[in-house]
């Protein structure tokens, strides 16, 4: 009797550490835009859930960085910035190359989406 | 029967254990520091570590730049560069052997005395502009790592020569970095300096090593390769990263110290492995300005310096160091692409 409690109480604990191992991976979480101006976040877009392209303007003291928003990808299509590094990396639409527009000290990266990558060199 | 249900017990103690692990949470940080944004992904099983690594990653990175920075004016560097003769802190002068070493090394292709001519170009306070040639000639002159005497603490350039530790300095900040975060028992880190060096200080935690993308000098949104790191550091150096364009031409911010104009040596980029970051930081640079020939010959005439290198032409074509079979794939939409393996 004691051994098949044991029995069942294995196999629970068994299909529970399944069960939270399966919730833990998930299903690949939606590409999402996270927009962050020194480290404080200032939008948040799921990027697979955009219908029609839209454009945004973020404004600050130093500047302004216009972000062109479509289906699945973004970049800063304009900016009042020096070096235009931010605008001339074009489209990112995964991965780990984030934008970076260091004069105005915003940041474009994409979180979730898969993509097996830890960080980027370059 | 007592036996069994110990066993029992134990068994499912050791499921259950199993089963809550969850994988451990990152601490995830960003700075701005050192003319680039840098990212700091912590593991730690204690929190107190990570709590102590934190502030001192954040604060190592500006101390060393409060000293090491052309453009800082309380500087070392920039003091020096001022009046030409001075001494320095013991940290400076640790920086400033290592640095003269590898541009003795690399044949000069690495030098920390081409300032003036960064400046001349408008890199530093980016209002660019393009010298004439005989400006180029002049500031051409005036770049010789040689000419930088260090003894001990005290340092002295001649006239019209000025330092700049910019091919250097986030690589030696990775590498202190690295260390600091060792020390304080976190043993599965990624730090990611910005634009040029990234170290991994173990592997992750489930074991595997840490996975970070070279960047496509055609496509900088994207990666083209990755590469499998353990207790190594990364750094790229590629002409898309600072550049500007004039009269259609484009000029980028790595300078040949022999002609103090743009390095066009053929290739897009080049991305150095190996275990120190301040190497990894420095040689990127050399080996852009050496071209694919010299640089793939360096490599195998140095085997002492531990290092492996991916190497893009303009043309796009990628090459790699034997070192790097079993380490290095393409990405993802770059399957096809040709990778000739540097022997």
């Amino acid at each position: 009797m004691k051994v098949k409690v044991i029995t069942a109480l294995l196999l629970a604990a068994a299909a529970a550490s399944a069960a939270a191992l399966l919730l833990q991976r998930g299903g690949a979480p939606s590409p999402t835009a996270r927009i962050t101006r020194d480290g404080v976040l200032l939008e948040e877009i799921a990027l697979d859930q955009v219908g029609q392209p839209y454009t945004l303007t973020l404004e600050e003291e130093g500047g302004s960085n216009t972000v062109q928003v479509e289906k699945g990808r973004i970049r800063v299509s304009e900016a009042d910035c020096p070096d235009q590094i931010c605008v001339n990396q074009g489209w990112i639409s995964g991965g780990a190359v984030p934008i970076v527009c260091l004069p105005h000290r915003l940041m474009i990266e994409i979180v979730g989406g898969g993509g097996g990558l830890d960080g980027a060199a370059g | 029967m007592r036996r069994r249900i110990c066993t029992a017990l134990l068994a499912l103690g050791l499921l259950a254990l199993a089963g809550c692990q969850k994988a451990p949470e990152p601490v995830e940080f960003t700075t701005f520091a050192m003319d680039t944004v840098m990212n700091f992904t912590l593991y730690g099983e204690k929190k107190q570590a990570v709590d102590t690594v934190k502030p001192l990653l954040a604060g190592g990175v500006s101390a060393l730049e409060k000293i090491l920075s052309a453009t800082e004016e309380g500087s070392d560097i920039a003091r020096l560069n001022r009046r030409g003769t001075g001494g320095v802190g013991a940290e400076t002068a640790e920086v400033l052997a290592k640095a003269l070493e590898l541009c003795e090394a690399t044949g000069g292709a690495l030098d920390i005395t081409a300032y003036p001519a960064v400046k001349a170009w408008g890199f530093t306070q980016e209002e660019h502009r393009v010298p004439s040639p005989a400006e180029l000639e002049a500031l051409a002159e005036k770049i010789d790592y040689a000419a930088v005497k260090l003894e001990g603490g005290a340092v002295s350039l001649p006239e019209g020569v000025e330092m700049d530790l910019g091919a250097v300095a986030k690589g030696w900040a990775g590498d202190l970095l690295a260390e600091a975060v060792r020390a304080n028992g976190i043993s599965s880190a990624l730090l990611d300096l910005g634009q040029s060096t990234i170290t991994a200080v173990g592997a992750k935690p489930d074991g595997s090593p840490w996975r970070v993308g070279v960047v496509d000098p055609a496509r900088p949104g994207a990666c083209f390769a990755v590469v499998e790191l353990e207790d190594m550091a990364m750094g790229t150096s590629g002409g898309y990263q600072r550049y500007f364009e004039q009269d259609g031409e484009i000029y980028w911010h790595i300078l040949d110290p022999d002609t103090a104009a743009p390095a066009r040596s053929g290739l897009a980029s080049v991305t150095v492995a190996s275990p120190s970051a301040f190497l990894c930081d420095g040689l990127s640079t050399a080996l852009f300005v050496m071209g694919l020939e010299d640089g793939a010959q360096f490599w195998r005439d140095h085997p002492e310096l531990d290092f492996e290198v991916v190497f893009v032409t303009e043309d796009g074509e990628i090459y790699r160091t034997a070192g790097l079979e079993g380490r290095f794939s393409l990405a993802e939409g770059y399957e096809d692409r040709e990778v000739v393996v540097l022997e």
